[in-house]
């Protein structure tokens, strides 16, 4: 017997290809049937409860693949109920996030304990990645066998890059080993040092130290001998250049094991935003070149880079109220993530289907995680939402703690309705 | 005192031998040069020749000039260690009447935006009418500028601009040559930590030089050829025929050690000296922002050569030039 029955759909399943209208069973979490058309009277008398979706678009949940969590260690900008709830209402029904907390997760019992403690909140599902190296310090590596069997999904470094490559080179092993992906930010960072926005004419004209685009390249390249030498899943987080999706390309060519994601600023805004030294603009990656920015996009449409998640960093006011050098870098991104999404759909650069795809399926694929399709079995994480509903970004209206955006005022179009984790709702707006 | 204006420049007793109105801005602060129309920097130096006749002549400041900042606060925020530049923002208020009011907030432990904030917040309750401010950062004024009731006045934001360095330069050399337009300038040295550089860049191309830049190679800022300027890495062939040599500061404070080998190299490669200073043009002048760093971007018979160093007389203009952009301000301040 089916528990929830949403019909009156626009059904969107990246992993089989659909776009159609039709309905969604649900039972004990999972998804037990979807089909074009209306449901039968007999479908809808049988089912406990119905849901008219109202012709809006019914997707699998996104998976939002890198976010910081301020909790543990400053939970006052964020703590995790708050950051799963507004997930949900974004439309993601999974976070991962990165082990940059206080104190860092790199070790196997935080990971119980954050998974315990994400089980009792009603929004999103909480993945954790472990940390690569003991406190991120790029130097031992942490145990990652026991917090792979504590249930981390990947590695990664956090916002550091591991430099050295001898360390670098047995985290891989390691990585490939266990069977978890390695989730690197590719940043030579002897070569940003002291860095405080991208270089080039604007940097120049606002007298700011600039990182060259080719930072980010040089450590994909570097790993790519590296993933060689060891054969680990490697994926390249918020790519932001040119030169980075091209050397991916490359990899993706050669057949390494290579993903990447990117997050919307990279594809919506460029280096001149920062001109006034708005410190919303202060991200990690720097906004780019419009080159740059045109080249991500290009990326995502032929498949180079294979996700996009919202890089949601929680920070609070007073540490962007600075001058622009040592403002912090971030911004907030769970609740913009669909609608920037979407955005490339509205302009044609992507199918709605391959939005989708990069939101959920690939996501799900590169992390072996439950979800992306809306095929029998699946789990029934779902979002429902309207891909034209306008309106405008505010930070003060979002559902995170964090309001800084580098969106502000930017008017969109899509907006989520509803979003269902494991068939139960986790959030609906009136 | 040495006459530094133009061959020509009629000079007369203790009467100001130039007239102009206060300098007028579209702004109600000066944040940097950028963005500053021709006509709105000729206002501000015309306006500044008037008060350097009088510092040359050594004449006092008398009403009405004396009193055109008068029961004005004149605030100098300085988050960076200076003299020259205090110490002449201090003159250049007292000069016009205004009660001014240093505070040095340099070297000590607070030095984070967030005390910028709060200190601006705080100053702004004692309803200062002008705000001078020095700091490290760029952009650093800017934000303190939305942040107070007060006009501000950019004296240095970390790379960015140092509008009043420009200004006086400008001054320097049209009283000197009597025109900025098509004149040959190269600007020498370490261009990537210079704001000095920035605002000479953008005014004196605004006013029709030909700017050129010559530097290491790892001084050099990217894309900088965007700003109108042809670029040199070798000091002799940069200053060919040049008709000012303007020589920067050896920033050591905003580098972290490896961008050249060593000071001996760096003389012997971009340090002036009377060898080098033989392929600008024979009238040529050298200038320098100051403090100097002798022996290493300048040699000192190079830079007290009285008849072609105009080092000194930026000192004396300075004051004027600072004194022509608190008076600009004045109005708006006033009025508020």
């Amino acid at each position: 017997m089916t528990e929830l029955l949403l019909y009156n759909a626009r059904l969107l399943d990246p992993a089989q290809g659909r776009d159609e209208t039709g309905f969604v069973a649900i039972t004990g979490g999972t998804i037990t049937g979807a089909a074009a058309g209306t449901p039968s009277t007999d479908l809808m008398t049988a089912a406990e409860q119905t849901y008219d979706c109202g012709g809006a678009c019914l997707a699998p949940g996104l998976i939002d693949m890198r976010v910081q969590s301020a909790d543990p260690g400053a939970e006052h900008l964020e703590g995790l109920a708050t950051l799963l709830q507004a997930a949900a209402s974004g439309g993601i029904t999974s976070i991962v996030t990165l082990p940059d907390a206080s104190p860092v997760i790199d070790d196997a019992s935080m990971i119980d304990s954050l998974s315990l403690r994400a089980n009792r909140i009603a929004g999103a599902r909480l993945f954790l990645y472990g940390a690569a190296t003991n406190r991120l310090k790029g130097e031992a590596m942490a145990e990652l066998g026991l917090m792979a069997d504590a249930g981390a999904v990947g590695f990664s470094n956090g916002t550091r890059t591991i430099m050295d490559s001898l360390v670098m080179r047995r985290v891989l092993a390691y990585c490939g080993m266990l069977d978890r992906p390695f989730i690197q930010h590719c940043e030579d960072h002897d070569l940003t040092a002291g860095s405080e926005m991208n270089e080039g004419e604007t940097s120049t004209r606002l007298g700011l130290i600039g990182a060259p685009a080719e930072a980010e390249a040089i450590i994909i390249d570097r790993d790519m001998h590296l993933v060689r030498l060891s054969g680990a899943r490697y994926h390249a987080a918020h790519v932001s250049t040119r030169a980075a999706a091209q050397s991916i390309r490359r990899a993706k060519d050669e057949g390494l094991p290579v993903t990447a994601d990117t997050a919307p600023p990279y594809f919506m805004l460029n280096e001149l935003a920062a001109s006034t030294y708005d410190t919303a603009f202060k991200l990690s990656p720097p906004l780019r070149s419009e080159d740059d920015r045109e080249a991500i996009i290009e990326a995502l449409a032929d498949g180079t880079i294979d996700a996009i998640a919202s890089d949601h960093i929680p920070v609070d006011g007073d540490a962007k109220a600075q001058p622009f050098g040592p403002a912090q870098p971030g911004a907030s991104g769970v609740d913009t993530l669909l609608a920037m999404t979407l955005s490339l759909v509205h302009r044609e650069h992507l199918s709605l289907l391959r939005a989708m795809e990069l939101l959920s399926l690939a996501p799900a694929s590169i992390l072996d995680l439950a979800g992306g399709t809306l095929g029998e079995g699946a789990v029934a994480d779902l979002v429902l939402f309207d891909p034209q509903a306008s309106w405008i970004v505010r930070a003060a209206d979002f559902a995170s703690s964090s309001r800084v955006t580098p969106f502000e005022g930017l008017p969109v179009q899509g907006r989520v309705t509803a979003s269902w984790v494991g068939g139960v709702p986790v959030f609906r707006r009136d | 005192m040495t006459d530094t204006r133009a061959p020509g420049h009629a000079a007369s007793g203790a009467m100001p031998a130039t007239t102009a109105p206060p300098a007028r801005l579209s702004s109600r602060h000066l944040l940097g040069i950028e963005g500053l129309n021709p006509l709105e920097i000729n206002s501000l130096l015309d306006r500044g020749n008037v008060f350097a006749d009088i510092i040359q002549n050594n004449d006092p400041f008398e009403p009405p000039l004396s009193d055109m900042l008068r029961g004005l606060t004149v605030l100098n925020l300085f988050f960076e260690n200076s003299t020259r530049t205090r110490v002449s923002f201090e003159l250049a208020a007292k000069n016009l009447g205004a009660s001014v009011l240093n505070i040095n907030v340099a070297g000590s432990s607070v030095k984070k935006g967030e005390t910028l904030l709060d200190t601006a917040t705080t100053l702004n309750a004692m309803h200062p009418h002008i705000i001078v401010v020095r700091h490290n950062c760029s952009g650093a004024v800017q934000l303190l500028s939305q942040h107070v009731d007060a006009a501000v006045i950019n004296g240095g934001d970390g790379r960015h601009e140092h509008p009043t360095q420009a200004l006086l330069d400008a001054m320097t050399i049209k009283r000197r040559i009597g025109r900025i337009e098509g004149l040959k300038i190269a600007i020498c040295g370490d261009i990537a930590n210079s704001r000095v550089a920035r605002s000479n860049i953008h005014l004196l191309s605004t006013l029709g030089a030909e700017i050129r830049l010559v530097c290491p190679a790892t001084l050099l800022p990217a894309a900088v050829d965007s700003m109108g300027v042809e670029i040199f890495t070798d000091l002799e062939e940069g200053i060919e025929g040049v008709d000012i040599v303007m020589m920067l500061r050896l920033q050591t404070e905003r580098m972290e050690g490896t961008e050249t080998p060593s000071q001996r190299e760096y003389f012997n490669l971009f340090g002036l000296d009377r060898n080098k200073l033989m392929r600008a043009a024979p009238q040529a002048l050298i200038m320098h922002p100051g403090p100097m760093n002798r022996g290493v971007e300048i040699d000192s018979a190079t830079a007290d050569d009285v008849e072609k160093s105009l080092i000194r007389t930026q000192v004396e203009i300075g004051v004027a030039a600072r004194m022509a952009c608190l008076e600009a301000l004045a109005g708006v301040a006033g009025a508020s």
